[in-house]
């Protein structure tokens, strides 16, 4: 804790917690991330890398629509060196989707994110393994990136302006005042087996489906967060080099998108008790492969590369993961339980991280009293590598 | 762990000598580096022989009589043997080296072998025979 | 398969500047899941002072890199049936020629200074990523996309070469394969690694090619550079005469 710059403390390295970092150097403080592994070894790495165009959204949740197509242009412009840029495809195979079209027109319109629809002999022709029964295309800006790099961008450039990063380092409780203020975190190095503290002027709980977990650690019990698993399957080669989505309400691998010499087709959606470790499910496996076969019939000959689950955070208590809003909220724990230093944020999806870092800044700015603005729009981002190879 | 750090380090030399599990270009790395020491041995050895001429005629013959034991002989073929084996893959990683064969060096070192194999066994029926 | 196997995990330790040691963990697993699922099952149930590195689980990150029964392997791409079988054991070590950070995660810094020195591409025409033995040079159609290079800068190439075990000036397999991929754009590339540390230190023993997941071939790379910078000098030879 220097005596010029605030210290902020970020638990958790995922997309908010380097992202959060990014700002809050940007702003003028002292950042330290702790996570209990290495960057993004959460929920974060495991996303299957969509750079969301909004389109999934545009009918149901318009505000998660226009939050993505906003971050979708900053991402492409401030971090192309981890992005395939090459767009999206919502394909229509029966009359559902194709009455689901029209709703799709409305809602992208509404929320600004520019469309096209193409004949099915034209969307053959830009990617000839897509299901040649399809009856209706439409262009959209999705786009593909690496999930770690991406972390590793956004901590490469809060490094180079003076974030600290202790990884292998996991948070076992909070250090408290008194009155019950965080002013810091007790800390497990598992790297030497040692045990420490790190003092804070602000501590920012950023772990994503395990915000619960660290907020209870404070005497938090009630945060309103409902960790959804769901599974993703790689396959052996590159079918497409578009995103290719199924027009129609947001369900089970109804996304494939490309990344490097594969495919990954996803996702499902249900509820868990244990967040360390969820067990790949092979029925849900066989569902991707069957899903993903109707928009890419040769998905079928293609071989399984990898299969995991990737758990979202997804914000708002509610029996079904998929009706809950795909927004993120920030939780200020002096309006939660009337402590200071502590300011959680979770929910969200890889496409917002930069907006949720900018709320969450802007929120633990003002209780710093720093006037300083959100510069991260237009800031381009360091190499990745440079994460490597900038001193600690 | 060969060492504390797992850094690289001179005294990490006898990887060079362990292809368990590892794909044909390594058996040829370590092949070669074997047939290299063997054929260097050889060498000094072959010196130390020719330094008998100057003993004279009768410590000469008693050595070359000596060399026509079973296991000097076997021994002899086995140099044979290191000669093609070290020549041929080095044929064929001079090729490499320069770009050329590279599709197929597993399929040509596995073949040079072959070749090498048969004229140490051509080899060893003349000297045992002869 | 509902079929169950019981696995034996032998799993590299290494705390501060505490000697090494291997814990056993039995585990009960289906053959078709992942080296990597079960070290997660040990650090989740057995040992939470496990330190192992993971982000993306289908071999994009280049993250899980290890040595399986000595073998280099990215380990969330390597089914456990590959590598025993129901009784078996399954010994996981950290990859070589990285200093270790504590048990099976590597600090993989050198790596990723050195693909930065290169200058490799990390998106690329999708047309300019994983050429067959020199079959491209301006010959394709370009399509315009772009994908992420082949490269994941997983350190497998670098743990499994005998060079890199012996020096550590040697840049290793994956920085020269990414000047080749960088020369494909750049000819003058060529040149960062043209040196004794570079690609005219590689002695062919190809087990980089061998235990690459992703296509690289930093093998042929490092041949097809020399073959250019060979080239390039010879030509350069006639056009001062």
């Amino acid at each position: 804790m220097t005596a010029e710059k605030p210290h902020v403390v970020i638990i958790g390295a995922g997309f908010t917690g380097v992202a959060t970092a990014h700002d809050l150097a940007l702003r003028g403080c002292a950042v330290t991330v702790v996570d209990r592994g290495p960057i993004a070894n959460g929920t974060s790495g495991r996303t299957h890398g969509l750079l969301h165009s909004g389109g999934r959204y545009a009918v149901n949740d318009q505000e998660s629509a226009i939050e993505c197509i906003d971050e979708n242009l900053i991402l492409r412009r401030i971090v192309p060196q981890v992005i395939e840029p090459n767009g999206g495809l919502f394909i229509a195979l029966d009359d559902s989707d194709l009455e689901y079209g029209e709703r799709f027109i409305e809602g992208s319109q509404a929320c600004h994110i520019p469309i096209e629809q193409i004949s099915p002999q034209e969307a053959l022709r830009l990617e000839p393994n897509l299901n040649p029964k399809l009856l209706a295309a439409f262009t959209v800006p999705d786009a593909t990136f690496d999930p770690l790099r991406l972390a590793l961008s956004f901590a490469a450039t809060a490094k180079s302006n003076g974030a600290h990063f202790r990884l292998f380092t996991e948070v076992e409780g909070f250090i408290t005042d008194g009155q019950g203020n965080v002013t810091g975190v007790k800390v497990w190095d598992r790297a030497q087996d040692a045990h420490g503290e790190i003092h804070a002027d602000m501590v920012v709980n950023a772990t994503g489906a395990w915000a619960g977990q660290i907020a209870a650690m404070a005497g938090y019990e009630g945060l309103p967060i409902t960790p959804t698993p769901g599974v993703m399957v790689a396959f052996d080669q590159r079918l497409t080099n578009r995103v290719i989505n199924r027009l129609n309400v947001p369900g089970d691998g109804d996304i494939v998108l490309p990344q490097r010499m594969m495919v990954v087709v996803g996702t499902t959606s249900f509820q868990i008790e244990d967040l360390d470790y969820v067990p790949v499910i092979e029925d849900q496996v066989r569902q991707m492969l069957e899903r993903g076969a109707e928009l890419i019939p040769a998905l079928k000959t293609a071989n399984i590369r990898g299969a995991y689950m990737a758990t979202r955070p997804l914000v708002g208590k509610g029996s079904s993961g998929r009706s809950l809003a795909r927004t993120f909220k920030c939780f200020d724990h002096k309006e939660t339980q009337g402590i200071e230093g502590l300011v959680t944020i979770t929910g969200g999806k890889a496409t917002t991280m930069r907006a949720m870092a900018e709320k969450t800044a802007d929120i633990v700015c003002q209780k710093l009293g720093i006037t300083a603005p959100c510069l991260t729009r237009d800031v381009p981002l360091l190499s990745y590598r440079q994460f490597y190879i900038l001193p600690n | 762990m060969d060492e504390a750090t797992n850094k690289p380090s001179a005294s990490n030399w006898l990887t060079w000598f362990d292809a368990r599990r590892r794909d044909v270009g390594y058996w040829a790395f370590a092949l070669n580096r074997i047939t290299a020491l063997g054929l260097t041995f050889y060498l000094f050895l072959h010196l130390g022989v020719l330094s008998q001429l100057s003993q004279g005629p009768q410590a000469y013959d008693h050595f070359i009589a000596m060399m026509k034991q079973p296991l000097f002989t076997a021994g002899e073929v086995l140099v044979v043997s290191a000669g093609f084996i070290h020549g041929l893959n080095g044929i064929r990683i001079a090729l490499n080296s320069l770009g050329v064969a590279n599709a197929f060096q597993k399929a040509l070192f596995i073949a040079l072998m072959i070749v090498a194999i048969l004229v140490s066994f051509i080899f060893a029926v003349r000297m045992f025979t002869a | 398969m509902a079929q169950r196997w019981t696995i034996t995990y032998e799993v590299f330790r290494k705390k501060g500047s505490h000697p090494p040691h291997f814990d056993r963990f039995k585990l009960d697993v289906s053959p078709d899941e992942y080296v990597l699922d079960g070290i997660e099952r040990i650090w989740a149930f057995h040992d939470r002072s496990l330190v192992f590195s993971h982000a993306c689980h289908h071999s994009t990150c280049g993250a899980c890199g290890m040595r399986v029964n000595g073998l280099e392997k990215l380990t969330c791409i390597t089914p456990i049936h590959k590598v025993t079988r129901d009784g078996g054991v399954i010994r996981v070590e950290p990859l070589k020629n990285f200093p270790v950070i504590s048990d099976l995660s590597v600090d993989m810094s050198l790596l990723y200074q050195r693909m930065e020195m290169v200058g490799q591409r990390s998106v690329l025409p999708i047309e300019e990523e994983g050429i067959p033995d020199g079959l491209l040079y301006g010959k394709e159609q370009k399509s315009g996309h772009l994908r992420l290079a082949d490269c994941i800068e997983c350190g497998l190439c670098m743990s499994a070469c005998p060079i890199s075990a012996t020096t550590s000036s040697y840049l290793g397999p994956a920085a020269l394969a990414g000047a080749h991929q960088h020369s494909i754009a750049d000819p003058q590339a060529a040149s960062l690694v043209d040196h004794a540390d570079g690609v005219w230190r590689c002695h062919s023993a190809f087990e980089c090619t061998s235990v690459c997941p992703s296509n690289v071939n930093p093998g042929w790379r490092i041949m097809d550079l020399r073959k250019r910078l060979i080239s390039s000098r010879i030509l350069g030879i006639f056009r001062r005469l």
